[in-house]
């Protein structure tokens, strides 16, 4: 393989494995921007999106991309649900930061398993109506892969925007700041709270109907992702969208560049080094 | 009764021996020295591991093999300690869960050296007793049980206890009357690290044949839930939550119940999910455990 070949080659591939990735960072670092701590829970948002997909696309006969809108919805209302009944109510008892992530990793199998009962252990594939092959910088790329690039995009922008741009995204990131400040200017905390738990939830599902189209979906599909996740936000500056945007890129193309040069785990061994290590080097609170 | 001895039965209480262990020593981790591992299934395979490649590949003797083992999951977790111990709680727990992926993925990965999901073995017991073999090596692992409880129940009682425990409730407090924290809890950690390590030695025999998905994070998991279940800032802590999850599950259920055999398979998944809401029900309303107190410290 000569050098640009193999650099358009991890550029595409790095691409692809990204563009979930974009999104599932961009959720969990509004929850964790807004309430402090690591929700390990969200990876069973990712792997539900993807099976809410699967209901609509396979057993329903939606098509592909109408099937993605109901999936993003439900799981909104999933992660909602979570913070109302699980996150809240251990908020209002005082639960420490440690206890919390404790705390999300027992929803965390809860659900996964809980899934797996329902589901059962198969893997599932997205059906298409014809897609077409293209060719990208000549590497092959079909037209659904494309078309779930150019959405993503659309996507984050779009959350982007509100977090940057928009009033809500002003009084979310007020509220992340200061609760006590954010409350006496007039901020509704749960209000704010449900709606970024909704938009932070959407965003995971729609990670995992990406990831599940660009492979399969099973059962441990976030949970194999959620460790990235978090290193993405880390290397991203915590808490920062901006951040996590450019870190998932970046590290979607360093796992392909490494992955084509070796076996695929090393790909993820070489990444969680490297996490380690930048987890001493930034000597940042996760 | 020879056949009892030789048996299922004595097999679980081994396991759950092993597991005992593993709950005493992430007790002591945790509630003493205020780390939170949650790689506790890293350190056991490296321990399984490294034993059971110098042991069966290496032809290196029993008891040889079992220290090498400790002191290869102790420099490890050394160097481990000193990349992540001096972060906060979140960094700790999710360095370790990142050092027990690696671990788990290149047992996967590197089947020159660990036959990949093959399997590994085989891994025997030290002696041969013929049938009472299993009986033997189970008295021994628990005496190493019974050992380390008394241990613990030591420590927590010396000076040197006091001095983890500083640590844990205000580091910079016990920093500022001249206690290196960084050092001891670092030295602490590689012991227990080792520890665990050696707990994993020693439950190979009882496998015979090593494999990666073993050292999956449900073991970690099961591990948390058995010591928050139990009660996290008591001795025996560990030892309740593993009789009330592991003992109850794996062994009274799976073996007491007749399951019909098209539905053994989804057992596990009723298992992991039952774990889970046993975890959040624990931590929302009783968030000591079985034998902690009823109330919790309101940390404001």
């Amino acid at each position: 393989m000569t050098f640009s070949l193999f650099t358009s080659t991890a550029l595409v591939l790095g691409l692809l494995e990204a563009a979930p990735l974009v999104l599932a960072a961009i959720g969990f670092t509004l929850i964790f921007r807004l309430n402090g701590f690591t929700n390990v829970a969200y990876a069973e948002n990712i792997t539900l999106g993807a099976y809410f997909a699967v209901i609509f696309n396979s057993m329903f006969g939606w098509n592909f991309y109408a099937a993605i809108i109901p999936s993003a919805l439900l799981s909104g209302l999933f992660s909602v649900l979570t913070y109302l009944v699980i996150f809240r109510p251990a908020f209002k008892r005082g639960v420490g930061k440690t206890e919390l992530i404790i705390l999300s990793v027992g929803l965390s199998f809860f659900v996964r398993y809980g899934s797996r009962l329902i589901f059962g252990n198969d893997l599932f594939n997205f059906t298409f109506d014809n897609p077409s092959y293209l060719s990208a910088f000549g590497i092959g790329i079909t037209s659904i892969q494309l078309t779930c690039i150019a959405l993503v995009v659309v996507i984050s922008l779009g959350i982007y925007f509100f977090i940057y741009r928009t009033n809500y995204g002003e009084r979310m990131r007020a509220l992340a700041d200061n609760e006590n400040l954010a409350m006496i200017s007039g901020i509704n905390p749960t209000k704010v709270s449900i709606l970024i738990w909704f938009i932070a939830g959407a965003a995971g599902g729609l990670a995992g109907v990406f990831y599940g189209a660009f492979s399969f979906v099973s059962p441990s599909l976030g949970y194999n992702l959620i460790l990235i996740i978090i290193m993405v936000t880390i290397v991203g500056g915590v808490g920062s969208v901006r951040g996590s945007l450019a870190a998932s890129v970046g590290v979607g193309i360093i796992t392909s560049a490494v992955t084509l040069l070796s076996k695929p785990l090393y790909g993820q061994v070489v990444l969680l080094i490297l996490f380690i290590g930048i987890l001493k080097l930034r000597k940042v609170r996760i | 009764m020879e056949q009892l001895l030789s048996g299922y039965v004595i097999y679980s209480l081994a396991f759950l021996l092993i597991f005992i262990s593993l709950a005493t020593l992430l007790h002591l981790q945790f509630s003493l020295a205020g780390i939170v591992n949650f790689g506790v299934v890293g350190f056991w395979g490296l321990g399984m591991y490294s034993f059971s490649l110098l042991l069966v590949k290496g032809k290196v003797p029993f008891v040889l093999a079992v220290i090498l083992a400790c002191m290869i999951t102790g420099i490890v977790s050394w160097i481990l300690g000193r990349i992540i111990l001096n972060l906060d709680d979140q960094a700790v727990l999710v360095g370790t869960l990142a050092f027990a992926t690696i671990i788990e993925y290149l047992s996967t990965s590197e089947k020159w050296l660990t036959n990949g999901v093959m399997g590994l073995g085989t891994v025997n017991f030290p002696f041969n007793f013929g049938k009472k073999s299993l009986l033997v090596y189970s008295l021994i692992l628990l005496v190493f049980t019974v050992l380390l409880m008394l241990y613990t129940y030591k420590l927590k009682k010396s000076p040197y206890g006091r001095l983890l425990l500083s640590i844990s409730d205000n580091e910079k407090l016990s920093q500022s009357l001249g206690k290196s924290t960084f050092r001891q809890k670092n030295i602490f950690f590689t012991f227990t690290c080792a520890l665990i390590g050696f707990f994993g030695a020693m439950a190979a025999p009882l496998y015979s044949f090593i494999f990666p998905r073993m050292i999956g994070s449900g073991v970690t998991f099961t591990i948390w839930i058995a010591l928050m279940l139990g009660g996290r800032k008591k001795l025996f802590g560990g030892l309740i939550g593993v009789i009330a999850t592991i003992g109850l599950f794996d062994y009274v259920i799976e073996t007491v119940i007749p399951i019909p055999t098209q539905y053994a398979e989804i057992v596990p998944n009723i298992k992991f999910c039952v774990y889970g809401l046993m975890l959040i029900l624990v931590l929302m309303f009783r968030p000591f455990g079985i034998l902690g107190d009823k109330k919790m410290e309101i940390v404001k």
